[in-house]
Parts: C-alpha cells; sequence; structure tokens
C-alpha cells in the first residue's frame, strides 16, 4: 500500500498551500527586465543555475538538517540553522519572502491544529524551510522526499514566474518542467550528503538582480 | 615551527610565482593578535603578538580624532600553498580602529594544499572597526580558504570589504582551476547577523553563469553594520555610480546590515565604488568624516 505520508507530501508541494509562492520571481524579474532572460532557452540556463548553485546548494542543506534536528527533538538546533538561514539572505526582499512564507506556513499549520506545533510557535521568525521541515517530520515524510518536494515547488514557482514574466506560452513552461525535473534526484541525493559547513549561498549577480529588483519601475513580482 | 624555515623569496616582480614542493607542511603558520583600547585622547593599539611574517606598521593618527590606523604587512609579499595566516583583532570599549594593507594580498597557484587565512574580529560595546584591506589577487589553480569571523557587541560599528580578482586578467590569465573558498559570519549579541559563504571551483559553471559570477573577473562585497542604519542611508549610497562600465552592482538593506555588491573588471574600480559608499555612511554612523587612507595613492 502507499504510505499515506505521500498523500501529505503533495498537499505540501500543491501551489494551493496558502503561503503566496507564486507572488515571489526571486530577481528573474529584473533579470527578464535588463533582457538578460528573454525567451525559453535563456530561462532555462537562469533557473537551472538558481536550482543547482542557489537552492540546491543552500535551502536544501538546510531542510535535510532541520529535518535531522526535529527527529531528535532538538529544537534548539533547528532554531539555531532559522537563524543562520535568515541571515545568508541576499537581500532584504529575499528576506521577506521566506520570512512571510514561513509564517504563513507556521500559523496555518497552528490552525490545522493536526500536530502539535509547539516548537514553531517559539520560532517569531520562522523562515519557510523551518516550516516545511517542521511539517515533513510530523507528517512522517521521508527526508530526501520532503526536500525533493521542496526544489519541485521551487522550480515550479520559478517557471510560473517565466511563463508569466517573458512571457511564454503553457506548452513552453511544461517543457522547461519536463527538463529540469529529472535534476531532483541527484541534487536532493547531494542535499542530504552535504555537511551545513558547505552550504553555500554565494551567487553574486542573483543578489545584485534582487537588490535592483528593489528599486525596477514596474513589478508584477515582490522579489 | 615555521618561524626558522627558508621561505622562497616571492618579490612583486616575480613574472612566474613559485611553486612548492608538495610537503604538506610547505608554508608559513604567521599569527598576528592586535588589540585597540580607548585612551584619553586616542585609540592606542594597546596589544600586538606576532609569530611568522605578519607585522603592523606604527599606528598613524592622520585624522586627528584619535582614530588609530594600522596597516597590516605581510612582507613575503604573497600566500603560498600550506600558509596559515591567523589575524585576531579586539576593539576594546568605545575604541576606534582603521586597519588596511600596503597593497594586494596574492594568493599563488598551489600544487595541493590549501593557503588559509583566518580572520577574529572582537568589538565591543560602542566600538568602530574599519576592516578595509585591499584587493586579493587569486591567481589561476590557487587554492585559498577564507574565514572572517566577526562578533559585535551592542552599539559596535563594523565597516568591511572583501575584494576580489579570480585570475590575472591584464596578462589573460583566467581562474580555470583551483579554489577559492570563503565564508564571512557576523554576529551580535550572540546571533547571526549575515553570512555569505562561497565555494567557487575554477572553471566551473558558477563563473560564468549570468546567476553566479556572470563571467566578470572582479567580484567585491561591501558591508556595513549599525543599529544606526536606514533607507534614507541606502538611498543616498544608490545614487553613487560606479566608474567603470557595464558592471553589475546593488545595494540592499538588511536588519542593521547595509550590503553593496559588485561584478566587474577593475578592481581599482570597485574599492573606488564601496570607497565612496562608506564615505557616505561615516559620518552618520561614527560622526566623522572619511579621509582616504593615503597609502592607496602609493
Amino acid at each position: 500500500m502507499i504510505a499515506p505520508s505521500w498523500i501529505r507530501l503533495i498537499q505540501l508541494i500543491s501551489p494551493l498551500l496558502p503561503v503566496g509562492a507564486y507572488t515571489y520571481s526571486q530577481g528573474l524579474e529584473w533579470a527578464v527586465e535588463r533582457g538578460r532572460v528573454h525567451d525559453q532557452s535563456s530561462a532555462c540556463v537562469w533557473i537551472k543555475d538558481c536550482l543547482e548553485y542557489g537552492c540546491a546548494l543552500f535551502d536544501a542543506v538546510y531542510i535535510a538538517h532541520m529535518i535531522q534536528a526535529w527527529k531528535s527533538n532538538d529544537t534548539t538546533q533547528a532554531l539555531k540553522w532559522n537563524d543562520d538561514l535568515l541571515a545568508s539572505r541576499e537581500s532584504v526582499e529575499l528576506r521577506a519572502e521566506t520570512l512571510q512564507m514561513g509564517l504563513s506556513l507556521r500559523r496555518l499549520l497552528l490552525d490545522l491544529d493536526c500536530f502539535p506545533a509547539q516548537p514553531l510557535q517559539q520560532c517569531e521568525q520562522c523562515s519557510f524551510p523551518l516550516g516545511w521541515s517542521y511539517a515533513a517530520v510530523q507528517w512522517n515524510i521521508n527526508a530526501d522526499q520532503a526536500v525533493m518536494g521542496y526544489l519541485w515547488s521551487w522550480l515550479e514557482n520559478q517557471v510560473l514566474a517565466a511563463v508569466k514574466l517573458i512571457p511564454l506560452g503553457q506548452t513552453a513552461g511544461q517543457s522547461l518542467l519536463l527538463k529540469l525535473g529529472p535534476l531532483l534526484p541527484h541534487l536532493t541525493a547531494k542535499a542530504m550528503d552535504t555537511p551545513i559547513s558547505r552550504a553555500a549561498n554565494y551567487m553574486p549577480a542573483l543578489a545584485i538582480a534582487s537588490c535592483c529588483h528593489e528599486t525596477q519601475y514596474t513589478r508584477l513580482f515582490r522579489s | 615551527m615555521a618561524m626558522d624555515r627558508q621561505h622562497p623569496d616571492l618579490t612583486l616582480a616575480s613574472p612566474q610565482p613559485p611553486i612548492l614542493d608538495q610537503r604538506q607542511d610547505a608554508g608559513w603558520d604567521a599569527r598576528i593578535a592586535l588589540g585597540f583600547t580607548k585612551s584619553e585622547k586616542n585609540t592606542v593599539l594597546s596589544r600586538r603578538e606576532h609569530q611568522g611574517p605578519l607585522r603592523v606598521q606604527k599606528p598613524l593618527y592622520p585624522e586627528a580624532n584619535g582614530i588609530c590606523h594600522t596597516i597590516l604587512l605581510h612582507p613575503p609579499g604573497g600566500i603560498v600553498a600550506g600558509d596559515h595566516l591567523h589575524i585576531a583583532i579586539e576593539l576594546e570599549t568605545l575604541s576606534h580602529a582603521l586597519i588596511t594593507t600596503p597593497g594586494a594580498s596574492k594568493w599563488y597557484r598551489s600544487p595541493g594544499p590549501l593557503a588559509v587565512q583566518q580572520l577574529t574580529i572582537h568589538v565591543r560595546e560602542g566600538g568602530v572597526l574599519e576592516w578595509l584591506p585591499q584587493e586579493s589577487i587569486v591567481f589561476d589553480q590557487a587554492k585559498v580558504d577564507i574565514h572572517n569571523q566577526i562578533t559585535l557587541a551592542a552599539h559596535a560599528v563594523y565597516f568591511g570589504w572583501d575584494l576580489f580578482c579570480l585570475g590575472r586578467r591584464a596578462s589573460g590569465e583566467g581562474f580555470t582551476r583551483g579554489t577559492l573558498n570563503f565564508l564571512t559570519r557576523i554576529e551580535r549579541d550572540g546571533k547571526p547577523l549575515w553570512m555569505e559563504r562561497a565555494l567557487l571551483q575554477g572553471g566551473s559553471r558558477l563563473l560564468t553563469s549570468p546567476a553566479g559570477l556572470d563571467e566578470y573577473s572582479v567580484h567585491a562585497t561591501f558591508v556595513a553594520v549599525s543599529d544606526k542604519m536606514d533607507a534614507e542611508l541606502l538611498a543616498r549610497c544608490r545614487l553613487i555610480q560606479p566608474s567603470e562600465e557595464n558592471t553589475l552592482h546593488g545595494l540592499t538593506l538588511l536588519p542593521s546590515v547595509l550590503i553593496a555588491r559588485y561584478l566587474g573588471h577593475s578592481a581599482q574600480a570597485a574599492r573606488h565604488w564601496m570607497t565612496r559608499i562608506w564615505q557616505t555612511l561615516r559620518p552618520p554612523l561614527t560622526g566623522y568624516a572619511a579621509t582616504i587612507p593615503r597609502i592607496w595613492s602609493t
């Protein structure tokens, strides 16, 4: 039989999760404005690089470690990773994004009242990876599936932003997911094996894109 | 200990940087510990301990306001495989120091072992530290590990930058192999305030990616920490334009931290841009106008 945790994972990944992920482009909006991303293939390059050198090398590694901490009932350690993750956000918009999504997820999990959420309640500055890792542990989702699920929702969201901004057709969007999706198992396995001291967040052009987005004249997205 | 070992002669003019043999222990273990204390009139360099080839010149007071300017020297002129440089700086309550270097740090190519620089900074309550070294030139095939740990007490102010040139572009050298790893961690009141960790592999996709280094050879980050930082200061700093064309640069304001990032091809233009941001922030955050250290123009 399929484990019930599967259905929880699907619920967590679903774009219906009311955390407002679709309102963020993470610098992609400025890359489009500047012309660096202008069609399907340049979008593919941008998203692939951000996935491989950003999200999978940093957030994914932190989620894997946060899951470990929650599983050992080590709330102090989980909150320490949360502080490090927040201090590592490259710009005020990227920081606001993870805080808004994290706090929305925290509120949702408290309102649903489906599992004890006291440890989350302690955390007033809850990043999205912290909330995600907590829900995954409470719902008995395997750590690697939770990490891959996070990468998939990130990827889906970036593709959605590209479709709106460039713009691209729905088929082009699906074609991007078809092409980039198969990278996720390998990136997940790598993230699971990476010590926290090797999590890296240095993508200066992405950080600068996010900084420039703060003063971009017309904007659809909040990051 | 490394002090009595013969060190290869690395003069600034040497066209071909030497490569050490593959002994793991080849290289210097150099340490320097500096302590600054506020006296009635000045900040004094009250503690200076060193081992191996790291030195400071006699403190200077070019500003007539008691701020202690210190020039940190590494006489071998370059850092080779196996070198370990430890720099520890402590500023006591209300002291104010500016530390810079007389020239670029050159990180030579390595046959294997890492070259390591560990910087530890403590600034006590109300202290101000300006850590403004000149650029680091990372030669092709260098293996570099840089670790900056900055601990601030309440109301401390910190200005710092890291400016890297990957390869020697003027002589057609890129960064095709080797590694540049660096970590900067700033803590205040026991909590991380800002962190950045880079793992750069020579020749990797990250160096050419439009979201990574985008083929730029010079990358720099300026950090300013103060509890008086605000959006108005950010807006003023945003008006400063680089003197080099076709750069990527941007500023952002995180809680108590202003970050300015630069990607270009000119280390001089990067430093100039960051210097002007520092000059804009220094008066409102410390009460003193910024004067450019004379050593930068020699």
